[in-house]
This record gives C-alpha cells, structure tokens and sequence, in this order.
C-alpha cells in the first residue's frame, strides 16, 4: 500500500516537473526566510515535513532568518537559492543596487502591518497623531507611516516617530502613543496584553490608499534562469504545503513547533490564521496563493519613487516575474 | 653496587684505545663575542680515564670554554678541539652537566635520569630498568618516582648526575654542579662523586670555584687566566686514590693549595682591576 | 568532597535565586523563579538536550581546532623570527574585526552549517592560544635548551620533551579563556540563521519576549561552558600536576 502510494507520488512529481529529473537526482536548494521560525512560515515547513518538495524533485533546506540577516543578500550570493524577503519594498531596493534576485512570488498581498493607538488614548484620528509619539521598523514601515500622513496633508516632522524595537511593552506601559504591529504577531500580543482588539484604534494602510505586499519569494536570478523547471517545482511544493496548513492548521502549528520546540504555542496558533487571511487577500482570491499583483506592485513601487526612497524607478518586469507561477494550473493555486 | 655499572658497560662501545692517547685535545682554541675575547689560544689535553679540574677567576671564559667542548658553540677558526683524536662535531658526544641541575618539573626521577637515552632513541623500559638499577648507587633509591620538587638540593643534584651518567659518554663535562649545595652536602657529594666515578670509569672535565674541591677529585687541577681565558697553570695533584676527606689538612695537600692559591688570586687581582679600570 | 565543591556553590546560587525572587517579590519579566526556569528545560528536555549537544558540538569542533592552530602558530613563531615578524601582525588585525561582522561574513562562507559556527568560535579561540603558547615557548630556560641539544637532541624533541611540557600551563590558561569563548562563538554563529542550538533558542526566546524561555536557553548555554570549561580543567589537573609546585 504504501509503495504504491509512493510509486504513484513519484509518477506525478515526474509528470509535474519533467525537467527537474526523478527522486534519485534531486536538486539541492536552500530556502532563506526572513525571520525565526514562526508559523508565519508554516506552510513551507509542513510541505517539508510531508516531503513535497523532495516529491517535486528538490532537496530542499529551510534556514531561518534572524535580526543580523538580510535574506536578499544571501539569496543574491548565490549561497541560497530562495528567500522569503521583506517584501516589495525590499525587492525594489534589492534590484536599485543591481542584486541579481528576482521575485516569483508574493506571499502576503496586502499590507502585513498596521499601525495602533490605545482605543482610550489621545490618538484617534491620523491628525490627532500630531506632536505625538510613534515608533515604526525603519526597515520600511516607517515609509507607509509617513505615506499614510501624507495622503491627509501631515508633514512627517509634525509626528514623533523613531525606530520601533522588537519589544512592544513600551507601548503598553503607554510611553509611546502609535506601535507598528503586523496582523500575525504584535497585534496578537497587543490584544492578549490589552485585553481585547476593542482597546485599540487601527490605523489601516489600505485604507489611505497604499498597499505593500510583503513576504516576497525570491529567487537568485542566475539558478532561476538556469533552472525554471525548480522554480517551479519550488512554488508548486510551497503551495500544496500552505494548502495543507490552511486545511489542518495544527499540522501546520506542529511542523512550525519541532523546528522551534520552545515558542510559544498558543501565539504560533493565533499568527496562523492571520498570515493565511494576508495570503488569500487582494489578487490571491482570483488568481490563488503567490500571485504577483502587477497593479499592487506598481502601486508601491510608484509610493516609493514617490517617497524619494527610490532613486529612479526601476524594471519591474524584469524584477517581479509571474512566468513561474503562471506555469502552474490556476486551480492548482487557488486556496 | 657494581652491577649497575656494568649494566651500562655493556652498552658502551670503547675500544681499546691506547693508554697515552688524549681523550679530549684542545689545540690553540680561541673565541671571541664582538669585542670581547672570550678564549685566547687554549691548550688543554685531558687524558683517557683521567679526571681534570679547572678553576679560574670570574669571568675567565670557563663557561665558553665548556659550551665549545659540549659543541654547543663553535671555537674561531684557527683553533681544533679533537675527540678521540677526530675534529668532528661535538653535539651529542658529550654528557654534559651544567651548573643548575635543570630537571623537569613533570618528569619523576627516573624519567628524569633517563632523558637523555629517551633523546637517543633508547626505549623507553629498558632505559627505566638501567635507571632503576643506577638508583641505590646515586642514593636515590625509594625516591624513583618522587618528582624533582619533592627532593632536597643534594638528592635533585644526584639525579641530573645520574641523567649524565646515563648519556654513556666517556668524557663528561661538570660545570660547578655542587656550587649551590651547603658545606657539608658538598662533602659528601664529593665523595660519592669519586666512589661512583672509580666504578663507572670516564674521563671528566669539572669546573669549580672551590680550589679544595679542585685539588680533592682532581688528578689534575688546571687554572685560567683572567679573560681572555687561556691555560695559565697545570698542576697534577699527586694524592694517593681513594682520597679521604683527612686529606684536606695534610702538608702536601697545603703545598698544593699554596701554589694554586697563588695563581689564582694573581689572575683575579687583574680581573679586579681591569673591573675597577 | 571535589564533587560538594562544585554542588555546593551551585545549590547556593539556586538557593539566592530562588530566595531573592519570592522576598523581594520580583517581577516574573526580569526575573522569573528559578523552578519555573527548571521546569521549562525538564518540559521539553529532548529539546534542551538536542540545543545542547548542538551547541556543544560547535563550540567544541572550533575549540580543538582554534587549540590547535594556536599552537602550531606559536611553534612557527618561535623557530621561524621571519615568520612572526610577517604574520603576527596579521593575527591582531584578525581580532580587530568586530564578531558580529566576522559572523555575517561566515555564513555568507558556509551558510547555515556546523562549519560556520565552528568557524567563529574558532576564531574567537586561537589567538589567545597563539599568545599563550608563544609567551610559553619563548619564557624556556635557554640553558635547559642547550642541556637537550647537549644529548643530541633534534628540534623535534625539544619540542615535544621540552617546549609543549613548559608552556603547558600558559596554555591552559588561554585554554580555560577560550572555553567561554567558544561557546560566545557558537552561540553568534546560530545568531545568524541556524535552526538548532542554544543560540537559536535564546533567539527565539528574546524576539517572542518569553522570558522564562529565554533564561531556561541562558541555563542551557551555562551548562554548555561548564562542560568545556570542566573537561579543560580535568585534562590540565592531570596534565599540569605539577604546576602548583613550582
């Protein structure tokens, strides 16, 4: 039973991915993420446990990011072979500086972020966020806070904003009056500490007309030309494992927690959830999980060059290529 | 006692040298360091089985002189120091024993001893058993595997002695090796020096400052002059063997004294005043 | 009694923790009771052990060869002037370069492998060995060199019969430094992207803001030097006995 079972993986990995060869002459590839392990990256680390990237002909390894890594320059030396990076705002500058990365694939579709006051603070309006305190990651969100203030005319100098560390206890124990949180992680941790989403007031980028996916795949640009059929295969075998996840969401918390034994488990079950709800968000709904949004990108790159944080504007053709994914059979994709 | 002795006998490979041949020869030696001569044209022959010693001022080149004998300097050019009637190198040829006893600290007594065989490639066992015998003839027996920080100054003495003994060499070189020991330790090392010397038969080069012990052990006692160091006096000291310590307040004993004392304090008055120049 | 020795102190430590914890009521976010910390590693103990061997593994493999290369360095130094005068220089540069740096450095070099982290804790090593050693080799009584060379003794032995035995203790010193360097080492090697080790897991432990976690990791990388540390000392009490008697 089991054999046949095997036998029949292995007819539809060769079926699937012709070019890439059978379960003896595997591709070796890393895969860079952008932080410690978190179910955040749940679907990757379930569809390695089930083995579906060896099924696709990949022998793959999924290294963890951390705070002294920048997963596209270990992707663009060639070290690693694909990377969850910061985003689009990442992969804009990546390319500025002429880092030979591509993207293939988008894996959170709308902004992950948002920005909280407390629901019984000074803060309830943008405008009330004058000579205010904020703190937001200059790794970028910084640029969204400073754009959402600008589409309602607020010189970003009128606000207090400094870099925001990992901690978000500054902000609970109310030295500072606005906290960048992603959806997955610090809201959670604001809405336990707090005692309920109720206490905050959200500052939604989406709403102030801006949009940046995040959580970007890459790929280096010279192993994806090289080897499109592992491209391919890669983000097949991501997409069956984010599928699994969404379906069984404990085997997806589970793969997360024997990599990291010692996290929390309770948080990694409450990110789940939130990661996959940004996953199946915005273009992802019509056209399935990765989908490279050229419109929401243009958006953000254009916010960008606008923001004068890019230079020029840059190629986006060559920078984010859907071709990978386009490969795949749309209901394949479709969550 | 003896067996000990001719444990190592057997180990040596002396031929049959003729009686009048010099073991060591030391023909128009000289040394100089920059500026300063050290040795100026020494002359010395030191026959086989004969024991020599050499006293001198301070400073007199005794040391220079030594390190060339035990090849770990090289004479000028001019000068030959001949072995067995060969010039060749000298390292290795010598059992050498310098002023400090130089154990080491993590090797015990025997391991000690047996240093320098271990450095010849002897093994290692074998060496231990020669060393084991040696032990009660260097008096140093239930101490074999005591370390050289748990001995007394005479005992750490007799063991860097046995450790040259056990370099079968026929010449040996002993540099002030019972300076450092008190009066009456001294005494009795030298005795036992001349016991265990007339059982093991080598020829041995041995400095002192002490003009009592050089007449003592020596069949030969030889002054340097002040630097640079040449042979001023030889004088063969014509006691009867084995030497007892009574000897040291007989008239012929005195007369001996007088003529060395005399020489050497001639060549120190020079060192004192070239000092005070 | 050597084993009350280390227990005592160490039953004394937990005891103040323990202690100063309830009476002076402090916040569970600085410091958390020390049999909640204990209670952490026993739950999840094969993950402990696993970070433990992990780290230990790193830690060691950079030590032993960091040792090593010390003192064939210092053996270079000391017979070859020409040498020292070349690449010393280059050796205090090396140290110069933050850790950190040299740490994003490896991984570019070796990625996320066992190589890296030995690499850093290899390079935090060696050079304290080299000085060691060197000072070691060059405070040899000169006269208890000519006594070898006297027996005919080639550099070799010398080397093995004198030189090593003399600045053993000098090593062991720079040894028992480098212990908890290693394990430094180690532990900012996993700080760049490894999945398993003691470093991962004070990682995890300090961005997800679990406290109890983070000191159950900081009991974990203690006992990963102790180990070292202990096994150093061990081996230098039967090597070096005679030190003390100096």
């Amino acid at each position: 039973m089991m054999q046949r079972r095997t036998l029949l993986a292995t007819g539809a990995a060769l079926l699937a991915a012709p070019r890439i060869g059978t379960a003896q002459a595997l591709t070796k590839a890393t895969l860079r993420l952008k932080w410690l392990p978190q179910t955040q990256f749940a679907g990757f680390y379930l569809a390695l446990e089930r083995g579906y990237y060896r099924e696709a002909g990949l022998d793959l390894t999924i290294n963890p990011g951390g705070p002294n890594l920048l997963t596209e320059n270990l992707v663009a030396s060639g070290g690693e072979q694909f990377g969850v990076s910061g985003g689009t705002d990442s992969v804009f500058s990546a390319r500025e500086k002429g880092l030979p990365i591509v993207c293939v694939g988008v894996t959170h579709q709308v902004t992950p972020f948002v920005f909280a006051a407390k629901a019984d603070g000074a803060v309830k309006t943008l405008e009330d966020m004058r000579g205010r305190k904020a703190t937001a990651w200059f790794t970028g969100a910084h640029l969204v806070l400073y754009g959402m203030l600008a589409s309602r005319g607020i010189a970003k100098e009128a606000v207090n904003i400094s870099p925001q560390q990992v901690s978000v206890t500054p902000f609970v124990n109310g030295e500072v009056d606005v906290v960048a949180a992603t959806w997955y992680n610090e809201l959670n941790v604001l809405k336990a500490r707090l005692g309920g989403v109720d206490k905050l007031k959200l500052f939604v980028a989406e709403d102030y007309g801006i949009t940046v996916p995040r959580d970007t795949v890459i790929a280096n640009e010279a192993f994806a030309t090289a080897n499109p059929g592992a491209v391919q295969a890669f983000l097949r075998a991501s997409i069956r494992g984010w599928k699994a996840a969404a379906a069984t969401p404990v085997a997806g918390v589970e793969a997360v927690m024997k990599i990291a034994p010692t996290i929390d488990r309770a948080h990694q079950e409450a990110m789940l959830p939130e990661c996959l709800r940004l996953m199946k968000a915005g273009a992802a709904a019509q056209q399935g999980l990765f989908a490279i949004d050229p419109v929401a990108v243009k958006k953000a790159h254009d916010f960008f060059v606008a923001q004068k944080v890019l230079a020029a504007p840059i190629d986006l053709a060559a920078a984010y290529q859907g071709k990978y994914l386009e490969a795949i059979p749309l209901a394949e994709r479709m969550a | 006692m003896t067996d000990a002795a001719d444990q190592l006998d057997q180990l040596l490979t002396v031929g049959e040298a003729p009686a009048a041949r010099a073991k060591l020869q030391l023909n128009g030696v000289s040394r100089r360091f920059g500026a300063v001569q050290a040795l100026a044209k020494v002359d010395l022959g030191i026959a086989e089985g004969e024991f020599v010693t050499l006293i001198g001022p301070s400073g007199c080149g005794k040391s220079t002189l030594f390190n060339i004998v035990a090849g770990l300097l090289e004479a000028d050019t001019g000068g030959e120091v001949l072995l067995d009637g060969a010039a060749t190198s000298l390292l290795g040829k010598v059992a050498f024993m310098p002023q400090r006893d130089l154990l080491l600290p993590w090797r015990n007594v025997l391991d000690n001893a047996i240093l320098a065989a271990e450095v010849e490639g002897r093994p290692k066992r074998a060496a231990r058993e020669t060393a084991r015998a040696m032990a009660a003839d260097f008096g140093l027996k239930g101490f074999e595997d005591h370390y050289p920080q748990q001995l007394s100054g005479g005992m750490r003495q007799r063991v860097a002695l046995m450790r040259t003994f056990m370099f079968d060499r026929d010449l040996m070189l002993l540099d002030e090796p019972f300076g450092a020991l008190d009066a009456l330790t001294r005494a009795m090392m030298q005795r036992w020096l001349l016991d265990i010397w007339s059982r093991y038969r080598r020829t041995i080069l041995f400095i002192t400052h002490d003009i009592d012990e050089a007449i003592f052990l020596g069949d030969r006692v030889v002054v340097m002059s002040a630097r640079p160091g040449s042979i001023k006096l030889e004088r063969r000291v014509e006691l009867p063997r084995p030497r007892d310590p009574a000897l040291l307040t007989t008239p012929a004993f005195n007369a001996i004294k007088r003529e060395l004392l005399d020489a050497v304090e001639e060549e120190s008055m020079k060192t004192f005043a070239a000092g005070a120049a | 009694m050597a084993l009350l020795r280390l227990v005592l102190p160490l039953l004394l430590l937990a005891a103040l923790w323990e202690g100063a914890v309830a009476l002076l009521q402090i916040s569970p976010f600085y410091l958390p009771p020390l049999r909640q910390v204990l209670g952490a590693i026993w739950a999840l103990g094969p993950a402990y052990a696993q970070a433990f061997m992990v780290t230990l593994g790193e830690a060691v493999a950079g030590f032993v060869v960091g040792g090593l290369v010390g003192v064939v360095s210092a053996t270079a130094f000391h017979h070859q002037r020409w040498l020292r005068d070349m690449l010393f220089p280059l050796f205090v540069a090396s140290q110069t370069v933050p850790v950190i740096a040299f740490g994003a450095i490896v991984v570019l070099w070796f990625g996320n492998t066992l190589l890296a982290k030995a690499a850093i804790a290899f390079y935090l090593t060696f050079f304290p060995v080299t000085v060691n050693a060197l000072a070691g080799f060059e405070a040899v009584d000169p006269r208890q060199v000519a006594l070898l060379r006297s027996f005919g003794a080639s550099r070799r032995d010398i080397w093995w019969k004198l030189l090593l035995p003399s600045a053993l203790p000098r090593i062991f010193t720079a040894l028992r430094l480098s212990a908890g360097l290693a394990l430094a080492g180690a532990i900012v090697g996993e700080w760049f992207g490894a999945s398993i080790g003691v470093g991962a897991m004070l990682l995890a432990a300090l961005f997800n803001e679990q406290v109890v976690a983070m000191w159950a990791a900081i009991l974990t990388a203690a006992a990963v030097g102790g180990a070292i540390f202990g096994v150093v000392a061990l081996v230098e009490a039967r090597l070096v006995f005679w030190r003390d008697e100096l």
